[in-house]
């Protein structure tokens, strides 16, 4: 142990002599692996970020991985025993879309069928009675038609819906009667281009209603789309008939997995002779090999990046050993064994290579944070991007990797150097 | 009589070259004494510091034997070379090797720093400064060789080979790029070592420095011979 320490002090003041007498040549190839290990967090925080976007786009309309997503076809019965099953229920979610014209009574929408609205208007205006005979209509006016969901349960825990502004639907209040719609972006730029008087009318509904709206989601989706409590659009009609099975819609139930919601709610609707499809969102396996890919461009990008900068310390490492031989030749005739000489020139390689990485990762975590604070206002997803801790350790291991094999050779080269011949006047 | 320090027999060394191999040391012996002195002398390339460098445990003979305190040392391990030249052993070369980036005392607390135990900085310190004040340059102590005369750097390269208290004291021509007057001055400091039952090696070409030695041997045709002894 004492035998130890006194080898592992001697070799200490020994690579810090080394260090400081050659600051400058210390100095350039800490410059080369700096720019190195940067280059690589760079690239690993650029595969986070861009891995997070493409996560939490996909995530955006199919949800959180593992959530199991019942789909059901549309029947008459499916609606009620949909919304009793999940009732009261805070592991389901049940999503109930119809369509809703909102804008002045009578009037045709601009975007039938809920088309997004930069494709300008598809076809001809139709008017069309409840019965769903449609024929062309009088000059378009002023109504949007969105793709009306009816939402029982907490969504937020199944899809991360981003707020851009406004409140989410809240479900904590007594249902009422003018129903609270949040809507997508894209049903947001209706509204904001068209004056839309507020009324809404809704197949199956006794009457137009008033929506409030209370809030703007990214929810993902191209096509106009609002959000309401289904227990206050029901104040308007009956459950049953929030699904007409001859105009189609859509029935949705997202549950977590393991929940019984699964079981009782597929038995039921068998039961009830309607159709429905499990589905469990795997969105990570799926784009595996879409990542796979990714990393593998970064991956080979940031080893080329790290290739030069173990380049640049191997070439300041042999520079220096060769100008260390008469030191070395010395040090071992004062009774320096070699490998302890080996080991400095190791350490001090290693020593710089891994104050360079945390000197580049502290300069990584700096320009990360001055990014997403500068640009996060207007690029939401560089908002409030946490510095990737894989990053971190992918270049602390760079440092490592390049301090061991730039030091190697060099240590090799030193370790063999016979003293007779150095000494030899 | 008492066991001689140093006691080499038959020493050779063959040095394989590009061309025929040449037989530089061909049977050498010698006995030290401690608290000898020895010079040696010989025509430039008779092999002196090929033999200083068998001495030093830098280079291994190529056969015959070499007793130190009347073990056998010839054949060692590198590992237990580098602890015997650190705990018996002292250099001092023509040219210093003194390190420029290092001072006066950081240069001789080299020989203390080099991995063979462990002394604290305050006790290294009191070793250092009295090897410089035994070759005569405590005062210069934070000086960089840089800002020092030749004398006083051979003198630090003393003081390192000093500083701790070598059995062997080995010195190759060490006041070849000295002038007379200095080089006495070193001489006397290496002199002074053998009164502590140091063993003194010297290799030279100065006659004078020569005669200051217990005895003279004289390499010549790779076998070592007596030429000169001081008072029988
Ligand atoms: N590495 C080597 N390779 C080949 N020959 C060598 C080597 N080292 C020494 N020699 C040869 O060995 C012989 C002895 O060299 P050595 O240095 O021991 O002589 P020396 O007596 O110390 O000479 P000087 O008085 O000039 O210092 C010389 O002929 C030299 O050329
Ligand atoms: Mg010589």
């Amino acid at each position: 142990m004492m035998r130890l320490s006194g080898r592992f002090r001697s070799s200490l003041i020994i690579g810090l002599q080394g260090i400081r007498a050659r600051k400058l040549r210390t100095l350039l190839s800490m410059i080369s692996l700096f720019l190195g290990v940067l280059a690589v967090v760079t690239v690993q925080a650029g595969a986070s970020i861009a891995e997070r976007a493409l996560m939490s786009d996909v995530e955006l309309q199919s949800g959180y991985d593992g959530t199991v997503v019942i789909d059901v076809m549309p029947h008459e019965k499916s609606p009620s025993i949909v919304s009793e099953t999940v009732a009261g229920r805070n592991d389901a979610v049940s999503l109930i879309g119809t369509s809703a014209i909102i804008g002045e009574p009578g009037v045709s929408p601009i975007n039938p069928g809920g088309a997004p609205f930069d494709q300008g208007a598809w076809g001809s205006t139709e008017i069309c009675d409840n019965v769903g005979n449609c024929v062309p209509g009088p000059p378009t006016g002023e109504a949007i038609e969105v793709v009306l969901t009816a939402v029982a349960g907490d969504l937020l825990t199944f899809r991360p819906l981003r707020p851009v502004s406004g409140d989410w639907l809240a479900f904590d209040t007594v249902p009422s009667l003018a129903p609270k719609i949040v809507i997508n972006e894209e049903a947001a730029k209706g509204f904001r281009d068209h004056q839309v008087p507020a009324e809404m009318r809704v197949r199956g509904a006794k009457a137009n209603m008033t929506p409030q709206i209370v809030g703007v989601v990214h929810d993902g989706d191209y096509q106009p789309r609002a959000y309401v409590r289904q227990d206050e659009l029901t104040n308007w009609m009956p459950t049953s008939s929030l699904i007409d099975p001859n105009f189609g819609g859509q029935i949705t139930v997202m549950t977590s997995s393991g929940s019984p919601v699964e079981q009782v709610l597929q038995s039921r609707l068998r039961g009830a002779g309607a159709e429905s499809y499990v589905n469990v969102v795997q969105n990570r396996k799926e784009m595996e090999k879409q990542l796979m890919l990714m990393r593998l461009i970064f991956l080979s990008m940031a080893g080329l990046v790290l290739l030069i900068g173990v380049a640049g310390i191997l070439n300041v490492g042999l520079a220096t050993v060769g100008e260390r031989v008469e030191e070395f030749a010395l040090r071992r005739a004062v009774g320096t064994p070699r490998t302890l000489l080996a080991g400095i020139v190791l350490a001090e390689t290693m020593l710089t290579g891994l104050l360079t990485a945390a000197a580049a990762i502290g300069a990584g975590i700096a320009g990360l944070k001055i990014v997403s604070m500068v640009l996060g206002g207007s690029e939401p997803l560089l908002a409030n991007v946490q510095f990737p801790w894989d990053a971190g350790v992918a270049g602390i291991l760079a440092g490592i990797i390049a301090g061991v094999l730039g030091g190697f050779i060099p240590a090799l080269r030193a370790a063999g150097i016979p003293i007779a011949t150095v000494m030899r006047a | 009589m008492n066991q001689p320090l140093i006691e080499l027999t038959g020493i050779t060394k063959i040095l394989k070259g590009q061309e025929e191999p040449r037989t530089i040391l061909d049977g050498v012996g010698l006995t030290v004494h401690a608290g000898e002195s020895v010079a040696i002398v010989g025509r430039s390339g008779s092999g002196k510091s090929t033999l200083l460098s068998i001495l030093g445990l830098f280079d291994r003979p190529d056969s015959g034997s070499y007793l130190l305190d009347g073990q056998e040392i010839s054949r060692l391990p590198e590992r237990k070379a580098a602890k015997l030249r650190s705990s018996h052993y002292g250099f001092v070369f023509q040219r210093f090797f003194l390190l420029k980036h290092l001072t006066a005392a950081q240069n001789v607390a080299m020989a203390l720093v080099n991995g063979q135990g462990w002394l604290p900085r305050r006790q290294r310190r009191v070793r250092v400064m009295e090897a410089l004040d035994l070759v005569g340059i405590a005062h210069l102590a934070k000086n960089r060789p840089t800002k020092m005369s030749g004398g006083e750097q051979q003198r630090v390269a003393i003081a390192r080979a000093l500083v701790r208290d070598p059995r062997v004291l080995l010195a190759d021509e060490p006041t070849g790029a000295l002038d007379t007057e200095t080089g006495a001055a070193v001489i006397d400091a290496l002199s002074a070592a053998t009164h502590r039952g140091c063993g003194l090696i010297l290799v030279t070409h100065d006659r004078d420095h020569a005669a200051r030695m217990g005895r003279t041997l004289s390499l010549a045709n790779g076998v070592l011979t007596e030429t000169g002894r001081v008072h029988a």
